[in-house]
């Protein structure tokens, strides 16, 4: 079974201009241990694309399926438990919660998901670890830099051990070399079995893809 | 604690949440001084009317205890009446007037009560002795009263009922000994009062031919019901008031109505500047971290949970505001107290806010709910964002 599908998905915004058609339909599955990119001029679509295959947005016609799940078979609720459970995100400008230490943003979904403190104050150490930051675990964001912000961010995303692991401009708030340091983590996130879909203006970032995606005008090229 | 984040974000801004807490306070204490305002008067009345335990005052006909300048005759009837009733324990008569006493070139005013030592509730001895049963030279004095006069226990002061108009002196004095110093009851702030034997100071004035008194106070036994004694006092006696301190209190509540709707209106008030202070700092720190907010929606955080927090946050905003405010309100209800007591004509030992533990109760009970309401509409803002657009609107 694919971990997700677009089934000639649209997408449009009625503006007081118009209709601007952000996806034109689009079609595409993302079967368990795939590491794919979606690239593609500004403006193309991608990061609408990302939006609806991680269910924080719905299309305007087609569908969404997750594991088998349409997403647009489930009410408010269940979608929010099916992104908790299933999905992992991880957003270009890292958006960890101030308040909380590097080690508490990490456990935060895991608190949600209903995780005993003790297993998930482990997990969340060792998953700390696995992204190098584990020295850092009690350091607010703001302690942190871009880079590291945004391997906690990583580690967050894995908390709940996600079907698929979603990214738009992960390294777009990133210089080179730090942002080379996130591509190596994501190496070994496919390394180590998970799926992943990057959207990626990173040339870089794509050619490490084992599948790239052009996007163009709100199409999939090609 | 990680469930905490919605209240923690308090913290991210200090002087913002340190001034809204300090409007907060204010408005708290205000509300505070308010419900203590509208109940305190009578409950402070009541205990002031029942301060020796008379529950019953027999006063001339259509007016209050100390009312007017009128007085009951054949007061000495009405106390054997009262006294051959046996659900009375005790009935006392008092007789208010004004006498006057030389101090040097000058002569002072005085206000004397004559009273009976043996069933009296106008005064407390504080230093000396009481009258004793018998004594027609015995006097008593209020601090001010002694202050003025110069006296203590064992002086001899020389008292007189009228004002001489030729020599501009006092006429037919008398001359008394000051058996100790008391405080009264319901005497204003700085009153300079005296107590002679009952007897003595209706002679001096003219009015023992007719035995004029002021008042009647009456003491139930236990278990007499003191609303009925009244009744049936009155019934008996047509041409006086008897008042049960039920009655007075419930005539007070009608004087006292302004007060009191003047206490609403201000304490509603109060709660609605509560109401918004917490929902515009709740607005406003819910738009700042919509970003946030939205993310953790994103990443499966509940709308239930988004709004528990931010509920939360407005919460211990208002409990934060309330715990200062109520420090406040008791402190401000304190220096009121002592400004409205010293209006003169009212009693001293009156209070205008009574800090009663139900009255804090009410006040940090109505301060929840509002807390918990002004949270509503920025908690269903912040759980209600939609995501993917506030997430594109964020990252621009
Ligand atoms: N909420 C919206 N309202 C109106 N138009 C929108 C909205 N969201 C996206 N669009 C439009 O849809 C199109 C696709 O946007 P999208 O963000 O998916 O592109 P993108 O490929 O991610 O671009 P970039 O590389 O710049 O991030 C754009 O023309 C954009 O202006
Ligand atoms: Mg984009």
């Amino acid at each position: 079974m694919s971990v997700a599908v677009a089934a000639e998905v649209t997408r449009d915004y009625s503006m007081s201009g118009g209709v601007v058609h952000a996806l034109r339909g689009v079609s595409l599955a993302i079967e368990p241990g795939e590491y794919v990119a979606i690239a593609g001029p500004s403006g193309s679509g991608k990061s609408t694309l990302l939006q609806l295959l991680g269910g924080i947005d719905l299309p305007t016609s087609g569908h969404v399926e997750i594991l088998g799940t349409r997403l647009d078979s489930l009410g408010d609720r269940a979608l929010t438990r099916l992104r908790l459970l299933r999905l992992g995100f991880i957003f270009q400008r890292f958006h960890l919660l101030p308040v909380l230490t590097a080690l508490e943003n990490v456990e935060l979904p895991m608190a949600e998901a209903g995780v005993p403190r003790d297993e998930r104050r482990e997990r969340a150490r060792s998953l700390l670890d696995y992204v190098g930051l584990l020295d850092r675990a009690a350091h607010r964001p703001v302690q942190l830099s871009g880079g590291e912000m945004q391997r906690v961010a990583i580690a967050r995303a894995l908390a709940n051990r996600p079907a698929l692991i979603l990214a738009d401009e992960p390294t777009g708030e990133l210089d080179a070399a730090t942002g080379a340091g996130i591509l190596a983590l994501f190496r070994r996130l496919t390394a180590d079995g998970s799926t992943l879909v990057v959207v990626t203006h990173d040339e870089r970032l794509a050619a490490e893809a084992g599948r790239v995606v052009h996007m163009l005008d709100g199409r999939v090229r090609g | 604690m990680i469930a905490g984040w919605g209240p923690r974000s308090l913290a991210r801004h200090p002087l913002r949440t340190a001034l809204s807490l300090a409007g907060i306070a204010v408005a708290s204490a205000m509300l505070l001084d308010m419900v203590m305002l509208s109940g305190g008067l009578e409950r402070s009345f009541a205990d002031l009317m029942l301060t020796r335990g008379f529950q019953i005052r027999v006063t001339p006909a259509g007016t209050l205890p100390f009312d007017a300048e009128a007085t009951i005759a054949g007061a000495g009837t009405l106390r054997a009446a009262l006294r051959g009733d046996p659900r009375i324990a005790a009935a006392g008569a008092v007789l208010g007037a004004s006498v006057f006493a030389r101090r040097g070139d000058s002569v002072v005013t005085l206000f004397a009560y004559g009273v009976e030592p043996d069933a009296q509730g106008i005064y407390e001895v504080e230093t000396g002795h009481d009258l004793a049963p018998g004594d027609t030279a015995g006097l008593l004095l209020s601090d001010p009263a002694a202050a003025v006069l110069h006296a203590a226990a064992g002086d001899r002061v020389t008292l007189a009922a009228r004002l001489d108009p030729g020599t501009a002196g006092a006429g037919g004095e008398r001359t008394f000994t000051v058996r100790g110093t008391v405080r009264w009851l319901y005497d204003y702030r700085g009153q300079r009062s005296i107590g002679l034997p009952l007897r003595t100071l209706q002679a001096m004035t003219g009015r023992a031919a007719e035995d004029r008194v002021s008042l009647l106070m009456v003491k139930v036994r236990n278990g007499a019901d003191p609303d009925a004694v009244a009744r049936s006092f009155r019934g008996r006696f047509p041409r006086v008031a008897a008042n049960s301190v039920t009655d007075l209190v419930a005539a007070f509540r009608v004087r006292m109505l302004y007060f009191r709707q003047l206490a609403g209106i201000l304490g509603t008030v109060s709660l609605l500047v509560t109401v918004l202070l917490v929902t515009t700092l709740l607005t406003i720190t819910v738009n700042e971290r919509l970003g946030e907010i939205v993310t953790l929606r994103a990443i499966g955080v509940s709308r239930a949970h988004v709004v528990r927090q931010v509920m939360a946050e407005g919460l211990a905003l208002t409990l934060l505001g309330a715990a200062l405010g109520t420090a406040l309100g008791l402190a401000t209800a304190r220096y009121l107290d002592t400004i409205l007591t010293s209006f003169p004509g009212l009693p001293a030992a009156f209070s205008f806010f009574v800090p009663r533990p139900d009255a804090i109760a009410l006040a940090a009970a109505a301060l929840l709910v509002t807390g918990t309401l002004a949270g509503l509409y920025p908690a269903w803002r912040a759980a209600g964002a939609p995501i993917a657009a506030t997430l594109r609107a964020e990252a621009t």
